[in-house]
């Protein structure tokens, strides 16, 4: 996942300037982040993170032009938390983007947070915890912006909003621990115990016959990849990840942790049946998969409430659509050039702890001591520097208006669905599996689809919230000088900081004098001992040492005559056994 | 080349076969060193055919249960028997270990007697007769499980050993196996059970040529190097299953890298040869003969250390013993004569019949020799 500061690397030309300011409304939320407790799938009561003591939460919903307002006040009272937009690009108001370590200090338990900022951006977005790995414990909702001025608007009849999400029955906090432990060396990722949509299984939607739907479908999920088809019936893409593209017909999709689909489906004209519609869980990303998972939840296009809900057909293999045939709707042209290139390949090892991170180029993200955004504002000219923030936050610095090509070699075995925040990509080329490193040989998609994150089996990562904990992050620092002209941070955001004496000043290490003075910066675990070392050495020179005397100790044994002691109890065992001492060989 | 000889599958059997015929042919040598067929043939006989029974038992239970072990894996699909193949191979390797240490110094000792004292010795293990077993119940129990325990040594020993070995080989091959066809396997299993008995082969002949003395302290300088690396690979076993617990599988699944060990107990660890992997090549001679592990852990380290500490301590008791004619630390009772052992002998037979070396077996030993001498005072 790439985190970035500022904004507009792709596609701020290429967002039409939205008429319409003078509707603009503003939106206001009161969010009480509490602990309730709930049962979502009926197999475990468990505590959640619910908003205002609900849970499933609610979701954010505004018009383009509009300005929303979040107050959040942490009621947790274990845990710090934050929020993050995913997906908004945060245009001018970085700040607000919510991502702990990075643009803000996590907001502690009894503490407040004003999220203030403008929706520009028409589409299927999501809000949740960006604090280390919090909102699979239920921190996660829709946001919805909707667009008056939709190219689509006249082709549907009605909205749904389908979240489709993974579940476990622990918390994070003990999951965390465990996988990122001596105990899981592999990086086994903790395997869902559940699936739900909206929060929920057995879902049903009423539907009129004849009529479209707009579903809106967002994987909230922490980890797990979602197959989604309904049964009978053909869905319509219009939109991913907030981007509109030109209709594309598929019976299944398939989507990543953090993905959307904006799908239009058109009803049967008779209210003879209902049908299923399936989300399956991808478990070809799971070390294990238990006997008793059930990867599948299932919900009813409900034409008839009278009428049987049947069951769902078994598939015996998947055919999602390939996101990559589909064409923007604007029909953006690919760059015609690239200002700055560079490689992120990504790799899982093993520390000296015995456990395993992710690594892009060999860095595994550690955040720094102070929030990145903090340090561009207060490093002046250096803030040009990416040493100043530190070697774990693993910052590229960019220029304004950049054409940036990131190249992601993907080295691992599983899929990993990469997130950039504040802009949208174009996916140019993504390679089918095990095809080696990109080479710049291929042939580029000349109108590549756009979105924000994107899955990726060779190329590119990352949305699986274990792997944020094990650090496959890298840091993207956009036009940092500018930041310091344009950005100021609410006081109380540098309240929320001291709430936690946490430095807003300086490079990552807190340093204020010396920006290039790292020393004191977080940094990763060491990585493992390779061979011998003197611990090693001092252990085998000792078991060759104790060796040879033992053998010496032996040989000295050996030679040395018997004694008489030795000979009278041979005699006495001789005798014992009935044999006479005195006529021998004779 | 593959399918007709799996490179694993040779050094598996190889290095198995290789422990097995170095303990056979030091006792077999040993055997015929001392007693000789032309000093007492049929003690000689009869020993020797215990070696033989043992070695012949143990290959004979191993094939049966390696049968019973690929039936049931067919049959239910799961490797039952390497869920607890650490504690077997651990358990195992202890028991292993503490036989060749006390074997190893009664085979030392042994060989210093006077040709004549050494036949007859072995005639009156040979026999059923028991005279003066001492008094007070225990002793006689202590000295029935010793007389027990020396008769039938040269059957237990190769017994122990190839059962273990025998075992280690099918889990191993089992392991390799899966994946190869059956064509693989012949060759390699023949060429290597030979070249591991070739070996031993040599060491049988090796030990005719050798004055007796030279023989037996290089054998059994070489058997206490295997005991102390079957000592420390138990301790290595134990751990290795605690290992496997908290991973929850079969660690050496993932190779010899990061998370084929603990690193909290890691001493030394390099990511290469292994013995869990494919039985580790020409690396696992090294682990079958002197207990190598890529992986060291603080348990595998401390205990072969402590193995060696234990037998110099005890050598060097027994030399004193042989010297002073008490243990150290203890009150020197008065001297024996040889011409008048036979009343003399009673008062120090406990200690001095003594061949364990094991510390606890000692201070069992000093246990009944208070005894004793409580008795007698």
């Amino acid at each position: 996942m790439a985190l970035s500061l500022s904004n507009f690397l792709f596609a701020a030309a290429l967002l039409p300037s939205l008429g319409g300011l003078a509707r603009a409304a503003t939106r206001n939320y009161d969010f009480n982040i509490t602990w309730v407790t709930a049962n979502p799938d009926g197999a475990k009561e468990r505590p959640t993170i619910g908003i205002n003591n609900q849970w499933p939460i609610p979701p954010i919903t505004a018009d383009v032009g509009d300005r929303v307002l979040v107050n959040v006040n942490n009621q947790l009272g274990n845990q710090s938390t934050s929020l993050h937009f995913h997906g908004l690009y945060m245009n001018g108001t970085t700040e607000m983007d919510g991502v702990v370590g990075v643009t803000q200090c996590s907001i502690a338990p009894g503490q407040s947070f004003l999220y203030n900022f403008t929706v520009d951006q028409p589409g299927t977005y999501w809000y949740h915890s960006h604090e280390r790995g919090q909102y699979p414990d239920g921190l996660r909702g829709p946001l919805i912006v909707n667009d008056p001025k939709s190219p689509f608007k006249d082709d549907y009849d009605e909205e749904v909003v389908l979240t489709f999400s993974d579940w476990y029955h622990d918390q994070m906090p003990p999951l965390l621990k465990w996988f990122i432990s001596y105990a899981n060396p592999t990086g086994a990722e903790p395997v869902p115990d559940a699936a739900l949509v909206n929060d929920t299984q057995n879902l049903t939607v009423s539907v009129e016959p004849g009529k479209t739907y707009f579903f809106r479908m967002i994987n909230i999920g922490a980890f797990a990849g979602q197959y989604i088809w309904f049964e009978g019936h053909t869905m319509k893409v219009i939109e991913v990840d907030g981007i509109y593209t030109e209709p594309y017909e598929t019976d299944m999709i398939y989507m990543g942790a953090a993905q959307r689909y904006g799908v239009l489906i058109s009803m049967k004209n008779s209210t003879d049946a209902n049908f299923p519609f399936v989300m399956s869980m991808d478990e070809t990303l799971f070390d294990t998969v238990p006997d008793t998972l059930n990867p599948n939840a299932t919900g009813w296009l409900v034409y008839d409430s009278k009428k049987d809900m049947p069951q769902a057909a078994l598939l015996d293999d998947f055919a999602p659509l390939d996101d990559s045939l589909l064409v923007p709707h604007d029909h953006e042209k690919i760059f015609d050039h690239v200002d700055y290139s560079f490689n992120l390949d990504l790799t899982m090892d093993n520390l000296g702890d015995g456990a395993n991170y992710a690594f892009f180029n060999g860095i595994t993200y550690v955040p720094p001591k102070v929030p990145t955004l903090y340090s561009v504002l207060t490093t002046g000219p250096n803030a040009t520097n990416p040493a100043i923030y530190g070697r774990n936050s693993h910052a590229f610095v960019l220029e304004k208006g950049q054409v940036v090509e990131i190249v992601l070699n993907n080295d691992d075995t599983g899929k990993h669905p990469f997130h950039l925040h504040g802009h949208a990509f174009q996916v140019a080329y993504r390679s089918t599996e095990n095809v080696g490193n990109y080479n710049g040989s291929v042939p580029l998609i000349q109108t590549p689809m756009r979105r924000d994150t994107l899955v990726i089996i060779w190329l590119f990562h990352c949305h699986i919230e274990w792997h944020v904990a094990s650090g496959l992050i890298a840091t993207m620092i956009e036009a940092p000088l500018d930041i310091q002209k344009t950005i100021s941070i609410p006081p109380e955001h540098y309240d929320t900081c001291k709430a936690k004496n946490i430095p807003t000043a300086g490079n990552a290490a807190g340093n204020t004098k010396n920006f290039l003075d790292l020393s004191g910066e977080n940094i990763s675990v060491k990585p493992l001992p390779a061979g011998f070392t003197a611990r090693g050495i001092v252990a085998l020179v000792f078991s060759c040492i104790s060796a040879f005397l033992g053998l010496a100790a032996i040989t000295w044994y050996g030679f040395g005559d018997l004694g008489k002691n030795e000979l009278a109890a041979a005699q006495r065992r001789i005798r014992e056994g009935g044999i006479s001492l005195q006529d021998d060989n004779h | 080349m593959v399918n007709v000889f799996a490179v694993p599958i040779f050094f598996i059997c190889f290095r198995e076969c290789l422990e097995t015929s170095i303990i056979v042919s030091v006792l077999l040598a040993f055997l015929k060193q001392t007693l000789g067929p032309e000093q007492d043939k049929t003690t000689y006989k009869r020993l020797v055919k215990q070696v033989w029974w043992g070695t012949a038992l143990g290959l004979i239970i191993c094939l049966c249960i390696g049968a019973g072990m690929i039936g049931a894996f067919y049959g239910f699909g799961k490797d039952h028997f390497a869920n607890t193949e650490d504690i077997w191979e651990g358990t195992f390797g202890i028991i292993a270990s503490l036989i060749i240490s006390a074997m190893g110094a009664a085979l030392l000792r042994v060989s210093k007697l006077q040709d004549k004292w050494r036949v007859k010795l072995a005639k009156a293990l040979e026999s059923k007769e028991v005279k003066k077993a001492g008094s007070g119940h225990r002793i006689k129990r202590w000295a029935a499980l010793k007389r027990w325990a020396e008769k039938y040594a040269m059957f237990m020993l190769p017994f122990v050993t190839v059962l273990r070995e025998g075992l280690e080989a099918i889990v191993f091959i089992g392991g390799v196996g899966l994946g190869l066809p059956a064509t693989a396997f012949p060759i390699p299993v023949i060429t290597g059970l030979m070249a591991g008995a070739a070996v031993g082969y040599l060491i049988y002949k090796g030990g005719n040529f050798a004055s007796i003395q030279v023989f037996l302290i290089v054998s059994t300088c070489f058997l206490y190097l295997v005991a102390a690396g079957l000592f420390s690979k138990a301790i290595w076993y134990f751990q290795n299953n605690n290992w496997n617990k908290i991973v929850g599988g079969d660690a050496a699944e993932v190779g010899n890298g990061p998370g084929s060990y603990d690193i909290r107990q890691s001493v030394w660890h390099v990511n290469c040869c292994g013995p869990e992997i494919n039985g580790g090549g020409g690396w696992g001679v090294f682990n079958a003969l002197f207990g190598w592990q890529n992986s060291a852990t603080y348990g595998s380290v401390i205990s072969y250390n402590i193995y060696w500490i234990v037998i110099i301590v005890c050598f060097l008791a027994m030399r004193y013993n042989e010297k002073k004619g008490h243990w150290p630390f203890l009150k020197p009772k008065k001297n024996l004569d040889v011409e008048e052992c036979d009343d003399a002998a009673s008062g120090s037979r406990a200690e001095t019949v003594e061949v364990d070396v094991e510390k606890k077996d000692h201070a069992a030993d000093r246990a009944t020799s208070t005894n004793v001498r409580t008795i007698e005072g």
